[in-house]
C-alpha cells in the first residue's frame, strides 16, 4: 500500500469549531491529502461510515456527542473500528490524553498545534499503521504518558 | 424476799432483749443463736438463784442446782460432793445423769478431780479424765472425758466440790465460759451451804438471795456490760443494806466507775482514793467503818454522803473492787466480807460472759453498721455531703453523742462537717495540725483517744466540739492517697467513756471508707466538672465528635455530628458507626485527614476523617474517637475550582489554536493563497482574538466582581432601541434552521439607568444561551415590560429548560448546566454581577422540557436625568 504512495490518503476531521477546521483542510490538502469534515458527532460517524476515511482527527469538546463518545461509537462499529483515531484536544490535562488513549485512540494532539506538523503526524501513524503496530504506537504513547505523569 | 424481783422466763427475757435493743444498734436484727445461748444461760442461773433463795432442803436445792448445771453447761452428768474436814472425805450430795445412783457414795478427798479443785482452792478443767486422774472414784466415772470441777466455799473454807462431765462417746467439748459458769453455781451452792448453815439468819440470807436474784433478774435482761455492772452493784447494795454501790474496773490505767447504782454525779467523776486503786490492784478488801475520820481518803470522798464503805476485789476483765457504801457508820463482820465476795464472784461470770459476749456483739454490730455506712456513703458523690455523712455515720456507728470530721488544711484542721446537739458554728472552725488529741492522730497516723478529757492537760481552742461540753474522745485519722493524712474523724460522749478497743478499730475502718468515699467524690466533682467542660466543648465545635467504647458502641455524639450525619444522637448512641451510617469510620490504622463518603438521607456528604485510638495502660483499645468535617461544600467548589481551569484552558486554546495555525499556514512558503483565502484567515485570526479578549475581560470581570472592584457608570437609556440593536447584532450568526428572535417590547418603556456596555454584556449573554440552549428553528423572544420604578426585559428560549436544583445554582460562579457546552461557567455570574451592580436583580423561571425565561430588572432612570 506505501508502494502506491502517490496515492490520496483520506482525513476526516471532526470539530464544531470551523476556523479548526478549516485549518486542518488547508495544511492536509497541501500535502496531497483528501479531507472531509464533521462539525458535530453525528455528523462526524455519518461521514466516517460513508467515507471510510484512512485517518479520524476528532475534537473532544463538542455539544452534543462529544468526541469520547464518538470514539466510543466508532471504535464498537465493524465498518469503522479499523480506522485510526487522534484525539484533537484543548484539554491539557493528562489524565484527559490517557482517557483517549485508553479509549482506543492511536495519538492525541494538544490545542493549539502547529498544523504544518499534522500531515506528517498523519503519514507517520499511516506507515505505522501499515505495518501492522498500530497496538504497539499506541502502547508508546501511553508509555510516554505514564513518564510524564509520574514525573 | 425483802423487795418485789423482776423476774423473767428465758421466753420473756428474750422477747425484753429485743425490746430494749441498745440505743446505738440502729437497725433491727435477728437474735443470733449466741445470744440465744447467752438468754438461755441467764434464765438457767436465774433459775438456780432462785432455787437458793427459796425455802427447800439443801440436797433438793444441791440437786436442783445440778439439774441447771447440766442445763447451762449442756453437761452429760453432773454431781457435787461435800467435804467432810474431819475424816477427809467427800461425800456425794446430789448427782445427775449417771446410771448409779452415787449419792452417799464416799471417797478420800484426795481422789478424782475434785482433789484438784479442793487442792487449788480454785476451778478445774480437765480435757482428758482418764489421764488426769490415775484412780477412778467410782466405776460411774468411766466412761468420762472432759471434767470440770469447782469448789464451793463458805467461810472462807472450802466446802464441797460441784462438778460436771462430758462422756467420751458424745465427743463434744464444753463451750468457752463453761468453768465460769459452773463456778457462779459453785457459789449458789455456797450460798445455799450457808442458809443451811446459818438459819438463824434467815432474814438476811433471804436478803441476800433475793439480791443474788437481782443480779440473775437483772443478767436477763440487758445485753450491755455496763448494765450488768450497774446490776452487780445494785444486788452488792441490796444484799449488804448498803445505800449506794460502785463497780471500780481498771481502764487506760485508771480506776473509773464502770457499774453503779444510786452513786451520786459528784461522786462518780472523782478520782479514786490511793487506798482503793491500791487495793484494787492487790486483789484486796477495804473497809471503813468511819471514812469521815479516815485519813486514808481525800476531802471529795469523806464528803461524799456516805460514812462507811466496803469494798471486796472483783474480777472483771481486769482487777477491780466492788464498792458499797453506807449512810451510817458500820462495823463490818466477816459475814459482811463473805456477803460481798459472794456477790463479787457470782457477778464476775455474768461479767465476764457478757464482756465476751458483748465484744463479740459490738464488733458483729460494727462490722454491720460499718457495711451499712460503706453502702451508704457509697453513693454519694458530693464531697461536702459526704463529710456530713461520715460525721452522721460515726456518731450513730458508737452511739456518740457528737461527731466530727475535720480535714487538714496547710497546718491547720477544719471542721468540715459535725453531727450532733448544740453544735451551731463549729463547722468552719480552725485549730492547729499539731495540736492536742486531733493533732495527734495526724502526727501518729493512728486512732487517739480519751476516756476523759477534763483530767488530762488543759486543751483550750483544741477542739471546738470538745468545747460544748464533752468529756470523753476518740478519733481517727482520715487517709488521703499515699499514705497522706488528710484530716480526722473524731467522736465525742458528754460522759467520761471508757472506748472499746472495737470501738476505735471500728472507727479507724469507718475513716478509711470517708477516705475512699471522700476521693471517690473529689473525683467525681471534678470528673464531673472535667465532664462538664468537654461537653460544653463537644457541643459547640463545628467538627463532628463521635466516640465508640471498646466494642464499638457509640457513647458521644455530639451535636455537630448529629448535623453532619443527619442521625440525632438519640438514635446513635449504643449502636456502631457502621449501624447507624452504613459505613465503617473505623480505618484499622488511624490516621487524619481520610476521605470517607456517607449518606445523609438522598444526598452524598464527603467526610474529612480523623481518628485517635484510646488505650488501657495495658495497650488494650478502650475506644476510639473520630473528629470530622463535612468537606462537601468544599470539595464541590474544589471540583468547579479545577474544571474551571481545565474550562478556561479550553476556552483559551481553542482560539489559540486558530490565531497560531492560520499565523503559521500563513506562514507557509509552499502553499500560495489566494487573496480571499488570505482575507478569510486573517479574519479568522482577528474574530478569535477578539474572542480571546472576550473570555479575557470576563475573567477580569469576576476578579473585579470578587474583590468588589467593579464600577459602573449609569446613564438613562431608552431599552427599545437598545434591545434592538442588540438582538440585530446576534441574529447575524445566530438561528439557523429558520429560528428566529422575536421582539416583544411594551409601547411605553421608560428610560432605565444603567452601564450601556455592562448592560450590553448581560443581554448579549442572555441572547447567547439562548440561541446555545435552543433547538434549530426555534423562537427567542426578547421582552421588555415597564413596572413601577423599573423595567423588565426577559429573554425567552424553547430549549430543554432547566430543574429546579439547577435553577438554584446557576448564577453560581463557575457553574455550568451542561458541561460538553463549551463555556467558563461565568456568563451568568457576571450577568448577575453587572445587574445587581447596576441596581436591579436577575432571576430566571424554567420547568424542564418548558423552555427558560431569564429575567431581570433595573431601575427607572428619574426625570431629571431622563430630560
Amino acid at each position: 500500500m506505501n508502494g502506491d504512495a502517490q496515492a490520496r490518503t483520506k482525513v476526516l476531521v471532526i470539530d464544531d469549531e470551523a476556523p479548526i477546521r478549516l485549518l486542518c483542510r488547508v495544511n492536509l490538502e497541501a500535502e496531497r491529502m483528501e479531507v472531509i469534515e464533521a462539525s458535530d458527532g453525528p455528523a462526524g460517524l455519518e461521514a466516517a461510515q460513508a467515507g471510510l476515511p484512512d485517518v479520524i482527527l476528532l475534537d473532544v469538546m463538542m455539544p452534543g456527542l462529544d468526541g469520547w463518545q464518538v470514539a466510543e461509537l466508532l471504535l464498537g462499529d465493524e465498518r469503522t473500528r479499523s480506522i485510526p483515531i487522534v484525539f484533537l484536544t484543548a484539554r491539557a490535562e493528562l489524565r484527559d490524553r490517557a482517557r483517549g488513549l485508553d479509549l482506543g485512540g492511536v495519538d492525541y494532539v494538544t490545542k493549539p498545534f502547529n498544523p504544518i506538523d499534522l500531515a506528517p503526524l498523519v503519514r507517520g501513524l499511516l506507515d505505522r499503521v501499515a505495518r501492522g503496530e498500530r497496538e504497539e504506537l499506541r502502547q508508546e504513547k501511553l508509555a510516554e504518558l505514564r513518564a510524564s505523569m509520574s514525573r | 424476799m425483802g423487795r418485789p424481783t423482776h423476774l423473767c422466763n428465758a421466753e420473756n427475757a428474750r422477747a425484753s432483749c429485743r425490746g430494749a435493743a441498745p440505743a446505738r444498734v440502729r437497725f433491727p436484727r435477728p437474735v443470733s443463736v449466741e445470744e440465744e445461748r447467752g438468754i438461755e444461760q441467764r434464765g438457767a442461773l436465774l433459775h438456780a438463784a432462785r432455787l437458793v433463795a427459796g425455802e427447800r432442803g439443801l440436797d433438793e436445792v444441791l440437786d436442783e442446782l445440778l439439774g441447771e448445771a447440766m442445763r447451762l453447761l449442756r453437761a452429760d452428768a453432773a454431781d457435787c460432793y461435800l467435804l467432810d474436814p474431819a475424816r477427809r472425805v467427800l461425800r456425794c450430795a446430789a448427782a445427775r445423769g449417771f446410771a448409779d445412783p452415787l449419792v452417799g457414795f464416799v471417797y478420800p478427798a484426795d481422789r478424782g478431780v475434785a482433789a484438784l479443785a479442793l487442792e487449788r482452792g480454785g476451778p478445774v478443767a480437765v480435757e482428758t479424765y482418764g489421764e488426769a486422774v490415775h484412780e477412778l472414784p467410782h466405776a460411774a466415772y468411766r466412761d468420762f472425758d472432759r471434767v470440770l470441777a469447782a469448789p464451793v466455799s463458805w467461810g472462807g473454807e472450802v466446802r464441797g466440790v460441784l462438778g460436771a462431765g462430758l462422756r467420751r462417746e458424745g465427743g463434744r467439748t464444753f463451750e468457752p465460759g463453761a468453768l465460769d459458769l459452773l463456778e457462779a453455781l459453785a457459789g449458789l451452792a455456797s450460798l445455799a451451804l450457808a442458809g443451811e448453815e446459818r438459819s438463824d439468819e434467815r432474814a438476811r440470807q433471804a436478803r441476800i438471795g433475793a439480791a443474788l436474784g437481782r443480779i440473775a433478774a437483772l443478767l436477763s435482761e440487758p445485753l450491755s456490760a455496763a448494765q450488768t455492772l450497774d446490776a452487780a452493784a445494785r444486788a452488792a447494795a441490796d444484799a449488804l443494806g448498803g445505800e449506794f454501790a460502785a463497780v471500780l474496773l481498771p481502764e487506760a490505767g485508771r480506776l473509773v466507775v464502770a457499774g453503779a447504782h444510786r452513786v451520786p454525779r459528784g461522786l462518780r467523776r472523782r478520782e479514786p482514793p490511793a487506798v482503793l486503786v491500791e487495793a484494787a490492784a492487790d486483789g484486796r478488801s477495804v473497809a471503813a467503818r468511819r471514812v469521815r475520820e479516815d485519813a486514808r481518803f481525800a476531802d471529795g470522798w469523806r464528803r461524799a454522803g456516805f460514812e462507811a464503805l466496803l469494798a471486796v476485789p472483783v474480777d472483771g476483765g481486769g482487777r477491780g473492787l466492788l464498792a458499797v457504801f453506807f449512810a451510817d457508820e458500820r462495823e463490818f463482820g466477816r459475814d459482811d466480807l463473805e456477803v460481798a465476795g459472794l456477790v463479787a464472784r457470782a457477778a464476775r461470770a455474768a461479767i465476764l460472759r457478757d464482756r465476751a459476749f458483748e465484744s463479740e456483739r459490738i464488733a458483729r454490730a460494727l462490722s454491720q453498721q460499718l457495711a451499712r455506712s460503706g453502702n451508704a456513703l457509697e453513693p454519694e458523690l458530693d464531697p461536702v455531703a459526704v463529710l456530713a455523712q461520715v460525721a452522721e455515720q460515726a456518731r450513730a456507728l458508737l452511739g456518740a453523742d457528737a461527731a466530727s470530721v475535720a480535714l487538714l488544711e496547710g497546718d491547720e484542721l477544719v471542721l468540715g462537717a459535725a453531727s450532733g446537739p448544740d453544735l451551731e458554728g463549729v463547722v468552719g472552725t480552725r485549730a492547729p495540725s499539731t495540736g492536742w488529741l486531733g493533732g495527734d492522730a495526724v502526727q501518729l497516723r493512728a486512732p487517739v483517744s480519751s476516756a476523759d478529757v477534763s483530767a488530762d492537760v488543759l486543751h483550750g481552742g483544741a477542739d471546738a466540739v470538745l468545747e460544748r461540753g464533752h468529756r470523753a474522745y476518740a478519733a481517727a485519722p482520715l487517709g488521703g492517697r499515699e499514705g497522706v493524712v488528710r484530716g480526722v474523724l473524731a467522736v465525742y460522749a458528754a460522759e467520761p467513756r471508757a472506748w472499746r478497743e472495737e470501738e476505735i478499730e471500728a472507727l479507724a475502718a469507718l475513716a478509711g471508707n470517708a477516705s475512699v468515699a471522700l476521693a471517690n467524690a473529689e473525683l467525681y466533682r471534678r470528673l464531673a466538672l472535667e465532664h462538664a467542660q468537654s461537653s460544653a466543648i463537644l457541643a459547640n465545635v463545628a467538627d463532628g465528635i463521635v466516640a465508640v467504647d471498646r466494642d464499638g458502641r457509640v457513647v458521644v455524639w455530639n451535636a455537630a455530628a448529629e448535623r453532619i450525619t443527619g442521625v440525632p444522637a438519640s438514635e446513635a448512641l449504643g449502636r456502631t458507626p457502621f449501624e447507624v451510617l452504613r459505613r465503617e469510620l473505623e480505618s484499622g490504622q488511624g490516621g487524619t485527614n481520610r476521605l470517607v463518603p456517607i449518606m445523609r438521607g438522598e444526598e452524598e456528604v464527603w467526610l474529612s476523617l480523623s481518628e485517635a485510638v484510646m488505650r488501657e495502660p495495658s495497650g488494650e483499645v478502650a475506644g476510639r474517637i473520630f473528629a470530622f468535617r463535612d468537606i462537601s461544600a468544599e470539595r464541590v467548589l474544589e471540583r468547579m475550582k479545577s474544571d474551571f481551569v481545565s474550562t478556561v484552558s479550553h476556552e483559551l486554546r481553542t482560539p489559540l489554536t486558530s490565531i497560531y495555525g492560520f499565523a503559521e499556514t500563513l506562514l507557509r512558503s509552499d502553499i500560495g493563497f489566494s487573496d480571499d483565502e488570505r482575507q478569510t484567515f486573517l479574519g479568522y485570526i482577528a474574530s478569535e482574538s477578539e474572542r480571546l479578549t472576550r473570555i479575557v475581560d470576563a475573567l477580569l470581570d469576576v476578579a473585579r466582581l470578587d474583590a468588589g472592584t467593579l464600577e459602573v457608570q449609569p446613564v438613562p437609556i431608552d431599552l427599545r432601541t437598545f434591545l434592538s440593536e442588540a438582538v440585530d447584532a446576534s441574529s447575524q450568526p445566530a438561528l439557523g434552521n429558520g429560528g428566529r428572535f422575536v421582539l416583544d417590547l411594551d409601547e411605553e418603556v421608560p428610560e432605565v439607568r444603567a452601564d450601556p456596555e455592562k448592560l450590553r454584556q448581560v443581554v448579549d449573554q442572555l441572547l447567547e444561551n439562548a440561541v446555545k440552549y435552543s433547538p434549530a428553528g426555534s423562537v427567542v423572544r426578547v421582552e421588555a415590560r415597564a413596572r413601577p420604578e423599573a423595567v423588565e426585559v426577559t429573554v425567552e428560549d424553547e430549549g430543554s429548560g432547566i430543574d429546579a436544583s439547577q435553577a438554584e445554582r446557576i448564577f453560581d460562579k463557575f457553574y455550568r448546566g451542561d458541561e460538553t457546552q463549551p463555556g467558563t461557567g461565568l456568563g451568568l455570574f457576571i450577568a448577575q454581577g453587572l445587574v445587581s451592580a447596576m441596581g436591579g436583580r436577575i432571576w430566571v423561571r424554567s420547568e424542564e422540557g418548558g423552555g427558560s425565561r431569564f429575567t431581570f430588572s433595573l431601575p427607572v432612570a428619574n426625570e431629571a436625568e431622563a430630560a
